[in-house]
């Protein structure tokens, strides 16, 4: 599907930016909070250490730093932006959405600014959205944020480690144009669900859906709906069936096979799971990108960031067959499959 | 230019979900347009209000409407989620990607009600609702001749939910914020009013010359609003009758991202719109963030 292949006009990343805490902490420094160690994490998840922001710092504002960077790289002016699209878990108020506060911090008004909220495929979501209103016209230039302060919403105690541990603060952007260049950008894009295990990985208050959707005893009961739950096994299990699927979807769909790609761009949810995936798709690890062992999860964040990574340090180069994939709560589970 | 085809019911149930209501809605808008829950592609849920904090809403109704494994997104636009679901399901289809795609809109109110006399105030403006509208590439009851959005985020604080909060360190909430009620909506009402007034006419208007298409050329209105007289005075603003525009949730409170759909279902069942009509849709609200659509019907 060469042919097909050498279309101009498709959605490409102009630029990519990134934001990540100063505070660096480590799994030593976890273990003294809870029960847990430096071995027992990175056995699990590979994650030696994450960022978290230590101070009163809403998504928004870390997105806000990330999107100047963009904005930078890409030669764009905030004020050409006209589209503000802000995946996040985190949101910096209950409501409106991030991209409102994210839209004052840039000093950008007017322009629709929502928020996509996907969990850990937010960013793929995003840009499907982002990749749809490019091509039909509607917006020129879109900037796509993916943020996350974790950090405030963890439950730092033993309760809590097997998921505390796993997640850490920080905000990617992009902003997103149509390439004037034949054969580059996305390629395609594909979305999936299956809401059957939506409890398997979630995080149940506020909830709507009952009667009094926050109470004290949410925040302060034993239970504690109000922090994350995870049931490990069972979403490594699916991570890794979903994420080999939706690979071979996205270069099916395109008249490629898992050779092709150059750089598999994966979401940062466990070392592990990204290790299986590339093995069994016989990915060598020098075409996978990862970088939770120095970030742990940012959820929304770990796509942008990656790619900022591998485009900085030269393993993402110009014309390279890219896939980016991410799976995670919902279950929700999402590949891209893009010419760079 | 696409096509809508579905309807839209508001639904009474507690305790339940958005899922739930948006799931029941749902019935009626496939049986219109004709389509399975198995033959739906992709699923955008616009809500403020989801089910759990995360997964979003649209996970929840993807299993309970027993679809296959499509994607399911969760927009959060508040007053104007609708139309920013509109405009992202409009392009999805449009740009080839799709052809059944179910916007959901749903949002319950009532399970976050503040029980003190100034909140008792915010919350009678409120209903639980929720909307289905299938939005296609086949023929249906109207065409989305256009959609258009805007926000204004120097405002967030001026309408909003504050906690939790990821920005509150160390924990996104506290007792502390719960005994202080900052887990209610607040509204500056003559803030939102005002804007509110400025902004619908304003949206309307810009829709319109975008399609070439002059205020008497618009059979109804349906605006959208938190408070009813805003939407009210909007329209007295563009010269419109009263019997040619609607006050979305005059009945049944302000239903946020369900309440145009809903409004417009009602207007339908009603009779109120005739073959071949022009339909205009308008909301403003929290974030600030407004939007506006010009429907065309068969």
């Amino acid at each position: 599907m060469a042919g097909r292949d050498q279309i101009a006009g498709r959605t490409r990343i102009r630029g990519i930016g990134g934001c990540l805490p100063d505070r660096v902490v480590t799994n030593d420094e976890l273990s003294k909070l809870m029960e847990t160690d430096d071995e027992w994490i990175q056995q699990r998840s590979g994650i030696q250490e994450r960022r978290h922001v230590g101070t009163d710092t809403g998504a928004a504002d870390l997105g806000a730093v990330a999107a100047r960077e963009a904005l930078q790289r890409a030669g764009v002016a905030a004020g050409d932006i006209d589209c503000i699209l802000f995946a996040t878990l985190s949101p910096d108020f209950d409501m409106p959405a991030s991209a409102c506060v994210l839209q004052e911090r840039l000093g950008i008004s007017g322009v629709p600014a929502f928020d996509v909220r996907n969990q850990c495929t937010g960013f793929l979501y995003g840009l499907t959205a982002a990749d749809a209103f490019l091509q039909t016209g509607r917006y020129e230039k879109i900037l796509l944020v993916g943020g996350e302060i974790h950090s405030t919403g963890l439950d730092f105690t033993t309760r809590g480690r097997q998921v505390a541990v796993l997640f850490g603060d920080g905000a990617g952007a992009v902003v997103l144009d149509r390439s004037p260049e034949a054969g580059r950008g996305i390629l395609s894009t594909h979305l999936h669900s299956e809401g059957k295990f939506a409890e398997k990985l979630w995080l149940e208050a506020v909830a709507a859906r009952e009667p009094r959707r926050l109470t004290a005893e949410m925040i302060t009961g034993e239970k504690a709906p109000i922090f994350p739950q995870m049931q490990g096994r069972y979403v490594f299990k699916h991570a890794v069936e979903r994420s080999v699927e939706a690979i071979r979807e996205a270069v099916e769909a395109n008249g490629y096979s898992v050779a092709d790609i150059d750089l598999l761009v994966p979401h940062q949810a466990n070392l592990r799971i990204n290790q299986a995936v590339a093995m069994t798709l016989e990915i060598p690890d020098s075409k996978v990108v990862n970088n939770i062992q120095t970030l742990g999860n940012t959820t929304a964040a770990t796509i942008p960031l990656a790619l900022r990574e591998a485009l900085d340090d030269g393993r993402l180069r110009d014309g390279d067959l890219v896939c980016l994939v991410a799976f995670g709560a919902g279950f929700t589970w999402a590949s891209v499959l893009l010419r760079w | 230019m696409q096509a809508v085809g579905g309807v839209q019911r508001p639904v009474v149930a507690s305790p339940c979900g958005p899922s739930d209501l948006a799931l029941a809605a749902s019935g009626p808008a496939l049986a219109e347009a004709g389509w399975t829950p198995q033959s739906v592609q992709m699923i955008v849920f616009a809500t403020m209000t989801p089910d759990v904090t995360f997964p979003g809403a649209g996970c929840f109704l993807q299993d309970k409407l027993g679809a296959d494994t499509i994607g399911a997104m969760d927009v959060r636009g508040q007053c104007a989620g609708y139309l920013m679901g509109l405009a992202v399901a409009n392009d999805l289809i449009a740009c080839g990607k799709y052809e059944r795609l179910l916007l959901a809109s749903a949002e319950v109110h009532s399970s976050g009600r503040d029980p003190s006399p100034a909140g008792t105030a915010v919350a009678q403006l409120y209903g639980d609702a929720g909307a289905a509208t299938a939005v296609g590439a086949g023929p249906g009851f109207a065409t989305i001749a256009a959609v258009r959005c805007g926000s204004d985020g120097r405002y967030y604080d001026r309408f909003w939910c504050e906690f939790p909060s990821s920005r509150r360190y160390p924990t996104r909430i506290l007792l502390e914020d719960l005994e202080a009620g900052g887990h209610y909506l607040k509204i500056d009402r003559d803030h939102v009013a005002e804007f509110g007034r400025a902004k619908l006419p304003d949206t309307v208007g810009e829709t319109l010359a975008e399609r070439g298409v002059a205020t008497d050329d618009v059979d109804l209105f349906v605006f959208s609003h938190v408070f009813p007289d805003v939407a009210e005075q909007a329209a007295r603003s563009l010269g419109l009758a009263g019997d040619r525009f609607v006050v979305a949730g005059a009945e049944h409170g302000h239903l946020t991202a369900a309440s145009l759909p809903i409004a417009l279902d009602l207007a339908r069942a009603a009779g109120r719109i005739g073959t071949g009509a022009r339909v205009c849709l308008a909301a403003c609200g929290a974030g600030y963030a407004w939007g506006s659509a010009l429907l065309e019907f068969a």
